[in-house]
């Protein structure tokens, strides 16, 4: 049988015994087009990077008489390598779905009625510079707010804001993993990666990698778990995919990871399981860690999590046993609590006292590729402070993302200063910010909305005007450069034409700037972008490669070690990596993890906790007719105990109550819960009614989630909300 | 020249699989399938009372038996089998009587309405015949599916089944599925 590529645990296989099982496993750069793959006569195959997740996977698009029929993996992305998840496959039918934004529509009812009219682009453009140039003489630049998530265009959509002059950019993060990013800084100085592929020992607080997101993180662990025996020892109040398939599962008393990480801590400490090397050479503030630690014990923090001591002991010694190859692996899945920055700074100080810092199966720092810039006419800084108060109120956050939930209670306050346009992109904040009431307020108080996206999102449906951008696949985006264990470039090129009168986004921003007077700003075709970062990729006949590839791997062969050199300087304020903070001190936080202890529900209330599957993640894929074939709606999640109290049965309809909002849906009877909790997913009762397949169907956790977040970061804490739940 | 013997078949390490759908929506594109049918599908066993749980997945699809009821049963010769194998449907023979949707002990396949005939996972002969690997096989993020050569010594299924713990679905039925599930 002549199979194209190796299968992955052959090559695996083979890696292994060229290299020796000590060293690395590696991953090599596999070629799409080897022997016997040919287009047939009318085909044509055009490599390009999916878009409907961050992850930067590599795809080869099959188009048949001017149709993308297929998708397959393009196995030169060292990271993506042969895999395509069910999102990556079912992008196709982002071209071709029937309830995609066609062309521009300009609001005619009141906002969320849903009366359209559809208008030219000259009239849709015309009408916005309108609308945001009242908004500025009124209130000056600040007085608009800009809106967008990760995205290679995403770029020249915040350049957009900037040039207007408005220092109000708000992204994802802060709903997201900002948690995450702040707390790996503050005391390496930069994120890392994971290298899950070569890992012996992973521990994952909820970070459900099997189920809730399917990326090359989730193949290198599922490969390490079953095929080289790595042990995964998983926590979480539900029991997943990625429980399913763990070594241990522990239901943990929600919000009580930390006092699991600091009992760990303890242990490695109490037993001199600690790298003493070294946390010599690279650490800082180990004593007052010692010290701080001390009351931790195993013992306490049973009566915390409910994990027994003698568990959490074993586990503290089978990690630093297996380390450096050993993981307390952050993922995405970030920001369910108000303390969710200590938690985070727990797992990275536990990963660096045990030195699984840059080294094979550990953390290790991304290693980057330079890429050359387009050089465009700068702006002035934008002059009035941000309205969500990031300096004063999260002096270490990220100031180019903002702070959303912060941002929206000031929005609605007018204070410091009124915000009364909203533009956005990509992003559905209807959706993917806690408490809708709130968002549905905030949107209520504009005098003009905004929004670019390819659907007609919930966002969308409460705009005054909204821009069809063309899809991924009917776009050339500006080039990427994959940071990582294994650097890549990847290039996303047009597979085919707009199918519908929709433009890229860069075309929208300069059809809005050429009204805006700011035409100078965006004097360049994407086609010039492109050429500029091309020219400084350290890959020979860059352009060429990059649109015959769609990527380019630096070299199957990782780099570690790089910063375990005597003169190494982290990028931390002593250069060294910091256990305890003396930064997080002066900005008003502990300087190391303080535990406090969840408010637990009252008797007649449950936690709210949420997740993800992988075939949707995001709010904006669950109408895709492919993968919502595989889930038609969301359900609440109980335990039998609870639910035989209250007499409720799987499929009946269940009122859910938070002190905010009030949703419908089914009931799924199931033991797959804590009886504390109830679950549900991600992405369903949408508003627009151009969401056909969930308009109405099933219930958004947004309507149910209050306003907290975590004091550091400002991440939204997104499992706070007590609920009551009962039939409807 | 004569043409080497061939066995085509898929090895299912089901214990990798995390049910993320990839391969049902990647042969959803490749071969065409209307929506609510699937040529191939995950099945789900959920048991245990909490916190003591466990959930199993089992991949599945066409057996490609070795003794294929579907084509015993089929009136007209429209369901065929290869000599490597694959079993088909010629659609211009097929009368869309379904007595094949019956006699398969898998229900791996289906009615397409608009064409009127019966419909079923091919193996992605269009693939396989160039040298490439099936759909599912191929995007499959945590590689449940290895398909390959039986009567080829070097094949990484022949390894696999000459070294590991493997069975096979409603072997009573005397239909001699090539499905093998690893143990």
């Amino acid at each position: 049988m002549g199979t194209t590529r190796m299968d992955r645990r052959l090559f695996l296989k083979a890696a292994g015994a060229t290299a020796g099982a000590a060293t690395t496993l590696q991953v090599g750069c596999l070629s799409y087009f080897k022997k016997g793959r040919s287009a047939a006569a009318d085909n044509r195959e055009v490599p390009t990077t999916c878009e409907l997740c961050p992850n930067k996977c590599s795809a080869i698009a099959v188009v048949e008489k001017g149709v993308v029929k297929k998708l397959n993996p393009n196995p030169e992305n060292p990271k993506s390598r042969d895999m395509l998840c069910a999102r990556g496959n079912a992008a196709i039918k982002q071209v071709y779905d029937p309830d995609r934004l066609k062309q521009p529509m300009i609001r005619v009812g009141a906002r969320g009625e849903g009366k359209w009219k559809a208008v030219s682009w000259d009239e849709a453009f015309d009408f916005a510079a309108k609308k945001l140039a009242e908004v500025k003489a009124k209130h000056g630049p600040e007085g608009t707010l800009w809106s967008s998530t990760e995205g290679f265009q995403e770029v020249f959509f915040k350049n957009l804001g900037l040039a207007f002059g408005s220092p109000n950019l708000v992204r994802h993060p802060t709903l997201c993993l900002a948690s995450v990013n702040l707390a790996y800084s503050a005391t390496f100085g930069t994120v890392p990666s994971f290298d899950l592929l070569n890992s012996k020992f992973v521990i994952m607080s909820g970070a459900n990698r099997f189920e809730s997101i399917i990326t090359p993180d989730t193949m290198d662990l599922i490969g390490g778990v079953m095929e080289r025996k790595a042990k995964l020892v998983y926590l979480d109040p539900r029991f997943t995919v990625t429980a399913a398939k763990a070594d241990e599962w522990y239901p943990i008393k929600p919000g009580t990871d930390l006092a699991f990480i600091l009992a760990m801590i303890h242990v490695i400490i109490k037993e001199n399981r600690h790298s003493k090397d070294f946390v010599a050479a690279y650490t800082t503030g180990f004593d007052q860690l010692a010290e701080h630690v001390k009351p931790y014990t195993p013992e306490w923090a049973e009566k915390e999590t409910e994990i027994p001591a003698k568990d959490i002991v074993r586990i503290a010694r089978e990690f630093s046993d297996a380390a450096p190859r050993a993981l307390y692996y952050a993922g995405r899945r970030s920001s369910w609590y108000q303390n969710d920055f200590q938690m985070r700074r727990a797992q990275a100080i536990l990963n660096a006292i045990v030195g699984n810092w840059d080294q094979v199966g550990g953390m290790v720092p991304n290693a980057k590729l330079p890429k050359g810039e387009f050089l465009f006419m700068p702006w002035d800084e934008p002059k009035a402070p941000r309205v969500d108060e990031i300096d004063k109120h999260f002096p270490l956050a990220a100031k180019g993302d903002g702070v959303y939930l912060k941002l929206r209670e000031n929005v609605l306050s007018g204070k410091p200063y009124p915000v009364k346009a909203w533009m956005v992109y990509k992003q559905d904040p209807m959706n993917a910010m806690p408490d809708q009431a709130k968002t549905l307020k905030m949107i209520e108080g504009m005098d003009f909305i905004g929004v670019i996206d390819v659907q007609m999102s919930d966002m969308a449906w409460y705009a005054d005007v909204v821009f069809p951008e063309s899809t991924y696949l009917e776009r050339t985006d500006p080039v990427e450069v994959m940071a990582g264990i294994w650097p890549a470039v990847v290039y996303r090129q047009q597979v085919v034409k707009p199918i519908h009168d929709t433009k890229p986004n860069l075309e929208i921003v300069q059809g809005l700037a050429r009204r805006l007077g700011l035409a100078d700003y965006f004097d360049y075709t994407i086609e010039q972008w492109v050429e500029a970062e091309f020219k400084e990729l350290p890959i020979p006949l860059a352009a060429e490669h990059m649109k015959k590839h769609g990527v380019w791997a630096a070299s199957g062969q990782p780099s570690y070690g790089k910063t375990l050199t005597p003169d190494h300087r982290f990028v931390t304020k002593t250069g060294k990596i910091e256990l305890f903070s003396e930064r997080l001190q002066e900005a008003g936080a502990d300087p190391l993890p303080v535990y406090s202890a969840p408010v637990p529900p009252p008797s007649d209330r449950f936690r709210l906790i949420l997740g993800r599957v992988g075939y949707f993640t995001h709010a904006n894929q669950t109408n895709n007719v492919w993968l919502n074939e595989h889930m038609k709606e969301n359900d609440l999640w109980i335990n039998p105990k609870p639910a035989e109290r209250l007499g409720i049965r799987s499929g009946s309809i269940v009122q859910v109550t938070s002190s905010v909002g009030t949703v419908k849906l089914k009931a799924r009877v199931t033991e797959e819960i804590r009886p504390d909790c109830v679950f549900m997913l991600h992405g369903f009762g949408k508003k627009s009614k151009m969401q056909s397949l969930v308009y109405n169907v099933g219930a958004s956790d947004a309507v149910l989630l209050e306003t907290a977040w975590d004091k550091v970061s400002g991440n939204a804490a997104f499992h706070e909300t007590f609920v009551k739940v009962a039939n409807a | 020249m004569a043409m080497k013997k061939r066995r085509y078949a898929l090895v299912i390490d089901s214990r990798k699989c995390i049910n993320c759908k990839a391969c049902a929506v990647a042969c959803k594109a490749e071969n065409e399938v209307p929506i609510g049918n699937f040529r191939n599908w995950i099945n789900e066993e959920h048991q245990g009372e909490y916190p003591k749980l466990r959930i199993d997945f089992e991949p599945e699809q066409c057996h490609h038996c070795e003794h294929p009821s579907c084509v015993r049963v089929c009136p007209t010769g429209a369901s065929w089998q290869r000599k490597d194998g694959v079993v088909l449907v010629a659609e211009d023979d097929c009368i869309g009587c379904r007595y094949c949707m019956i006699a398969c002990p898998y229900d791996a396949r289906y009615f397409h309405e608009e064409s009127g005939t019966v419909h079923k996972c091919t193996f992605c002969t269009h693939r396989i015949d160039g040298g490439v690997l099936p759909a599912c096989v191929e995007t499959c993020p945590s590689k449940v599916r290895v398909f390959g050569d039986l009567e080829d010594p070097a094949s990484r299924i022949h390894e696999l089944l000459s070294t590991r713990r493997h069975h096979v679905k409603e072997p009573q039925t005397g239909n001699g599925p090539q499905l093998y599930y690893l143990v």
